[in-house]
Formats: C-alpha cells, structure tokens, sequence
C-alpha cells in the first residue's frame, strides 16, 4: 500500500501556475492517445463505428504488424497487440485525468519505444516523431506524477496532509 | 509460487491472445466507368486493404473498352469498410482529396459502381 501511495503522491511544483501549465502537454497528449490513435486500434465505447471493434477489442490488423517485428514480438503477437493498445487507449485516459499518472506513463514509454525501434525507425526520423513526442512527455510525468491538477494529487490530498 | 505465476501468466495471455478482433471475408465488386476519357490504355485500383495496396496498381477486367471495367476484390477485414481510388492511365482519381469510403454491404458480396473522379 506504501508502495501504491509512494507511486500515486506527485511531485509538485512551487507555484500552482507551473503545475497548471504542465498540466496542458499532459491533456492534449492524454486525450489524443485515448481518443484518436488508441479508440482506433483499442475498442473503446468512442472508437469509430465502422471500425467494428468490441469493447477492449485489439484491431484485427495489429497482431500482424506485431508479428513483423519479428523475436519475440513473433511469438505472442496478440498479447504484445493487446498491451500495446491498451497502453495508448487506457493508458492514454488515465494521462488525461491524472490518474495513476506513473503506470500509465510507464505503459505509454514502453509502447512508445516498441513504435519507434521496431515500427518506425525503418521509415526515417520524421515518421518517429509522433512516438517520441508520446515518449517525451510520458518519461516527465514518469517522474512528476500528475501535479496538482490530476485525480493523483486529489487522491493523496484526501488520505495524508500533503508534504512535498 | 513460480507455477502459480506461470499459470497465471498463460492464462493471461490466452485471454488477451482471445481480445484480438474477429474478421470475416467481403467481396466488392468494383464496377468503374470512364466514358468520359478519351483513349484509355490502362485501369486500375489501389485501397488500404489487403489485397489491394496504395504502392501499386491492382489491373481491372475490361467489359466495355474504353467504357466500363470491373474487377472483384475479396478482403479478410474486421472493419465494416475499405478505402479505395480508381487510376486510369496512371493518373490517380480524386487528387489530394480523400478517397472512396466503400460501405461493406450486410450480405457477402457488395457491388459498388463508380464514375471515374466523380462522386
């Protein structure tokens, strides 16, 4: 439980309007995960219709894509799918509000890095930009958790008198 | 504890394995005119979907030279649409615009039937 406080408590910053100013890069890329790239790939109640997917489906095409990556990634494709997706949708809404702010972090590093050496790299730096930009803000709030603006810091607030 | 997690881990990974989206087989009958062009040499058509590609031409079946050509196309898909763009003599239809959207009919078989760059 220690652990769980430990991963859930957020650095904050000295004054409320950095952490509000922070709080923007981790919104837009929370809800652009979550409801563009990942509800594409990940079933999700907002995922487009025509796409066809059942709730917490993994796209029919992805386990292919997986597969080609070759080593392991050859042997459990639809779980390495599976997770990869998850990481963007759930892990993509969990950054938007803040909450868990560390695991979902956590899981959008770890795909991010598998889009980039092992889809995108082959394609040139400007295909990997989208993925490192993910990547980039993930690993700071790896570190910062969600700041004052995020479920996290409401969460902590609620249990302990706040120390930073 | 070790056998626990590793049937744990299995049965994980079968579940998640089960989560990946059901396909189905659709065949398009993709019927394309193109009365409008003046000596036609070549037609074809490029789509997202496998087995078409946007890197190359798939050729279509003459039915009326000059006039009227056709070709049946069967896709694995899960999704309820494809994507697709006529190319007549090596020119792409519908240039910087968005491409055709073809609504997979509820029966196997969908015919779709088309005007060369138009709507």
């Amino acid at each position: 439980m220690k652990l769980l406080t430990k991963i859930t408590k957020p650095i904050l910053l000295t004054h409320w309007s950095q952490d509000l100013f922070i709080t923007i890069p981790r919104i837009v890329c929370g809800y652009l995960l979550a409801f563009n790239f990942g509800a594409a790939k990940f079933g999700m109640p907002w995922s487009p219709t025509d796409n066809n997917l059942g709730l917490f489906e993994v796209a029919f095409w992805f386990p292919n894509d997986v597969a080609n990556y070759g080593g392991v990634f050859a042997i459990a494709p639809g779980f390495f799918a599976w997770m990869g997706a998850f990481g963007e949708a759930i892990g993509g809404l969990l950054l938007l509000f803040g909450f868990q702010t560390r695991i979902a972090s956590f899981l959008i590093i770890c795909t991010m890095l598998v889009a980039i050496f092992m889809q995108q790299i082959n394609n040139g730096l400007w295909n990997c930009l989208a993925a490192m930009g993910f990547l980039w803000i993930a690993m700071f709030y790896l570190i910062l958790g969600s700041g004052r603006f995020g479920i996290d810091y409401l969460l902590i607030l609620k249990k302990h008198n706040y120390e930073n | 504890m070790k056998t626990k997690v590793a049937i744990s881990v299995c049965i994980l990974s079968l579940f998640l394995t089960s989560c990946v989206q059901k396909t189905f087989k659709k065949t398009v009958v993709f019927r394309l005119n193109t009365s409008e062009i003046k000596e036609v040499k070549k037609v074809g058509i490029r789509g997202k979907d496998k087995p078409l590609s946007w890197d190359y031409d798939t050729e279509m079946k003459t039915i009326q030279k000059d006039s009227l050509y056709e070709i049946t196309v069967t896709f694995e898909t899960g999704y309820k649409f494809t994507e697709v763009k006529f190319v007549v003599n090596d020119d792409f239809e519908f240039k910087n615009e968005d491409n055709r959207r073809v609504v997979f009919s509820e029966k196997d078989t969908t015919f779709y039937n088309a005007k060369y760059n138009m709507r």
